[in-house]
């Protein structure tokens, strides 16, 4: 589903952002990108939905080449990729609906089809009482759950989420990766950066551990489940 | 049918720009009719010196006054009226020519009593074609008729016309340094209030970009947004103007009579009034485009 290959990335001024990162994320893995603030977890996620381009490498999502794509196919890729932000990122004038049913607009949808997936996915998602509510009448949990139904109503093959619970208490947070890891039980790969060492420990997934923009470390096995030691350092 | 879809998302997105903050979206409408008003006025204006300079234009006629081996004077007659910019021409016989000259002397029209032979040629005088009824178009019939063998000489009022050539050709630069004076302002300020709502709805922008907006899309609702700005900015204008023009001009009435002499002050016909609606909805799209020039593709 992605691979990357020897990329680079510097900001305008010449601050590196990423260097020499390699790595492959299969279909259908869960991996987290992990390291602490500023190690480079935006701005590979950045690259995965094609915000920025790579200075050298090469980056492929989906087969696409990033650096190679137009303003347009950047959008046509977006239709195939869910995106989650730890600042939720919702329209404030908007209602519920108004929110989720928005990349159902974009890619096209009818409005039969529009109201029942957008539905379907807020009844799964605990939000079918909310469908009229703007944001600001939602609680934090809420506001990224309704988030979350925006970036998975279309059945995404590939969800990319920079710290999605960081703005969250712990059980909330908790509740919010429950329905990520359920979008990925149904077949869905996952990106998910966090520093937080809670979630790494409880869903013991594949790490990929970022530090000054260097890929450090990849754990590649399930340590919490299948015990030993699995990681391989880079 | 998707593409459908994702147009009639773009255009009601658009509509939503505009009744979601109509205070800021009245304003703009009115910012820009202040403008479409000064540029209207301003070409109602033209429009009625045009009037005034076409019925000062019909007055330019010439004179073509015989040779001595002018031959028949029906023959002449007859290949004058067949040249372009020619519309009419009245033969002016000698005899007629020395009665005029005698009542133009009026009380002293008695020294013309001393005269043996009368020393006046034959004429024509010649009225020109609405089309020839300007300056380059007296001058070339004149050029034309000089050529003739059978006419000793052709007068048109060469000062006359001259002036009147030069007060078009001042008219023309004025009325085209403060055309596009007048459009320049207009366009900043388009480009300014779509500026204005772009960020506004940065936050929107970002959002139809990140679940796979493309630059059309994006841009569209704003386009849409400037477009019906421009119309009803213009509307707004020449409804204004209208209303000055009915109900303000007969108050300044015996004014204008002054300026313009006896020509009665007219207002935009439909087409005039058909081309500035096109044009208000131009200028909103143009500058929109412009505007949104910058908008970043990818980010």
């Amino acid at each position: 589903m992605i691979q990357m290959y020897h990329v680079d990335l510097r900001y305008d001024g010449g601050t590196s952002g990423l260097s020499d990162i390699s790595m492959t994320v299969e279909r259908g893995e869960f991996v987290f990108l992990t390291g602490a603030s500023g190690a480079g977890k935006t701005s590979l996620l950045r690259l995965l939905f094609g915000a920025v381009r790579p200075s050298a490498g090469q980056v492929l999502v989906s087969g696409r080449n990033m650096a190679r794509l137009s303003g347009s196919d950047v959008a046509v890729l977006r239709r195939e990729v869910g995106v989650i932000f730890q600042d939720f990122k919702l329209l404030a004038e908007r209602s519920v609906f108004e929110n989720v049913a928005v990349t159902l607009e974009i890619a096209g949808a009818s409005r039969r089809e529009i109201r029942a997936r957008v539905w379907s996915i807020l009844k799964r998602l605990g939000l079918a009482h909310r469908l009229d509510h703007r944001p600001r009448a939602l609680s934090g949990g809420e506001q990224q759950r309704v988030a979350i139904a925006r970036a998975l109503v279309k059945d995404p093959p590939l969800v990319l989420a920079d710290e999605p619970t960081g703005n969250l208490d712990p059980e909330l947070a908790l509740d919010i990766m429950d329905i990520i890891a359920d979008a990925h039980a149904r077949g869905t790969t996952v990106v998910v950066a966090t520093h937080d060492p809670t979630l790494l420990g409880r869903y013991g997934r594949r790490q990929l551990v970022l530090h000054r923009g260097k890929l450090v470390g990849d754990h590649r096995l399930d340590q919490r489940l299948r015990g030993g030691v699995a990681s391989e350092s880079l | 049918m998707r593409n459908l879809r994702r147009l009639r998302t773009s255009l009601r997105s658009g509509l939503r720009g505009i009744t979601g903050a109509p205070l800021v979206f009245a304003l703009s409408v009115a910012t820009m009719a202040a403008g479409m008003f000064l540029l209207s006025g301003y070409l109602l204006v033209v429009q009625n010196v045009r009037v005034v300079l076409a019925s000062y234009g019909s007055d330019l006629s010439l004179v073509a006054f015989l040779g001595p081996a002018s031959g028949s004077t029906q023959a002449l007659a007859a290949q004058l009226r067949a040249m372009p910019g020619v519309a009419d021409l009245q033969y002016v016989s000698p005899a007629e020519a020395l009665e005029r000259l005698r009542g133009d002397l009026g009380a002293d029209g008695g020294i013309l009593d001393g005269l043996g032979e009368n020393p006046l040629p034959g004429s024509f005088e010649i009225t020109l074609t609405p089309e020839a009824r300007t300056p380059e178009g007296v001058r070339a019939l004149a050029a034309e008729l000089r050529r003739s063998d059978a006419l000793s000489d052709v007068r048109y009022g060469e000062a006359w016309v001259e002036s009147y050539a030069r007060i078009l050709r001042a008219l023309e630069w004025v009325g085209a340094m403060l055309g596009v004076s007048l459009l320049l302002v207009l366009g900043v300020i388009v480009a300014g209030t779509v500026r204005l709502a772009v960020h506004t709805r940065a936050d929107e922008i970002a959002i139809q970009r990140l679940v796979g907006a493309g630059g059309f899309l994006v841009r569209l609702p704003f386009l849409l947004e400037a477009a019906v700005q421009g119309a009803l900015a213009a509307g707004l204008a020449l409804a204004l103007l209208g209303l000055l023009f009915r109900f303000g001009l007969p108050l300044v009435g015996e004014a204008m009579r002054l300026v313009l002499g006896v020509a009665t002050p007219v207002f935009f016909g439909p087409f005039e009034i058909g081309s500035l609606l096109l044009f208000g909805t131009s200028l909103g799209l143009g500058s929109a485009l412009l505007s949104l020039l910058r908008l970043e593709e990818s980010a």
